[in-house]
């Protein structure tokens, strides 16, 4: 039970937050980011620079992405291990949402 | 001769910075171009051809070691920065009709933005504290003058925190 509890400080992941770590899956650097959630949402979500400076702080401090490539002023992160486990966790989440949400559509 | 810079002075408080990115904008669409920034309150214009740019402005200190990637990411994003006022950033893009693009997408970020900006403030609480017990302590006439300018200066100082603060829970009601 510990085990799985210390990832659910970090769910639910908010709309935002759940984007850029889905594009985080393979090294990108910011402004590829704000990009690939723009695409990956189909332009539901948008993350503006200052809202994904301080994402990547929090998430680096929580160690759920790191820093891997500096090219120039622009940094790449990655997944940590634990940041694909969080992912993960609420991947599994949205499926037990979407599921019962499939469920009761024809009666709404 | 037509000019082609102009000075303006107008003062704006930190909490109303969304007023003041309003302000900046009505000067575009009139074809007057915030250059850069001297002092607080004194702003440089250039005139050119009325533009619709957005304004918006950040509280980032300069002196972060990733000030450089800070600035890298809002270049990339098409964000023009024109320069910095102590803490506060200043940067612009150029919007279509009806677009209002931000550099913060969601009220969570945007209240870090001001939880920043009260940071800043008490950190400098300690040292307005020891310098108002220094002078109040002094016999001299002159420096208890000064003491009231500051006492003076100081609830004003509580007060701009009381707005920031009511400006955060604002926003978290928003949530």
């Amino acid at each position: 039970m510990a085990k799985i509890d210390s990832y659910q400080k970090y769910l639910p992941l908010t709309e935002a937050t759940y984007y850029i770590l889905l594009s985080l899956v393979e090294p990108m650097h910011g402004y590829g980011v704000m990009q690939n959630v723009d695409t990956l949402s189909e332009g539901t979500v948008k993350v503006g620079p200052g809202t994904l400076y301080g994402a990547f702080s929090t998430l680096e401090q929580e160690k759920l992405i790191v820093m891997v490539k500096q090219e120039e002023r622009r940094k790449s992160y990655q997944l940590t291990e634990k940041g694909r486990q969080v992912l993960r966790r609420q991947i599994e989440r949205l499926d037990v949402m979407n599921k019962i949400g499939q469920q009761i559509a024809p009666l709404l | 001769m037509d000019r082609t810079t102009c000075k303006k002075f107008k003062w704006f408080w930190a909490w109303n910075d969304h007023k003041e990115e309003e302000w900046l904008q009505q000067m575009s669409q009139g074809g007057w171009h915030l250059k850069s920034l001297a002092l607080p309150g004194v702003y440089e214009f250039e005139k050119g051809e009325p533009r619709r740019y957005v304004y918006r402005l950040d509280f980032v200190t300069s002196a972060n070691k990733d000030y450089q990637a800070y600035l890298q990411l809002f270049a990339d994003a098409g964000w023009q920065h024109i320069g910095v006022l102590g803490s506060w950033q200043y940067f612009r893009i150029e919007a279509s009709e009806g677009e209002q693009p931000e550099i913060y997408t969601d009220n969570s970020s945007k209240i870090q933005k001001y939880q920043r900006l009260m940071t800043y403030l008490v950190i400098f609480l300690p040292i307005y504290f020891i310098f108002m017990s220094n002078i109040t302590n002094s016999e001299h006439e002159l420096m208890r003058a000064i003491g009231v300018v500051f006492a003076a200066f100081m609830v004003f100082y509580a007060y701009a925190m009381l707005r920031i603060l009511m400006r955060i829970s604002q926003l978290k009601k928003q949530l």
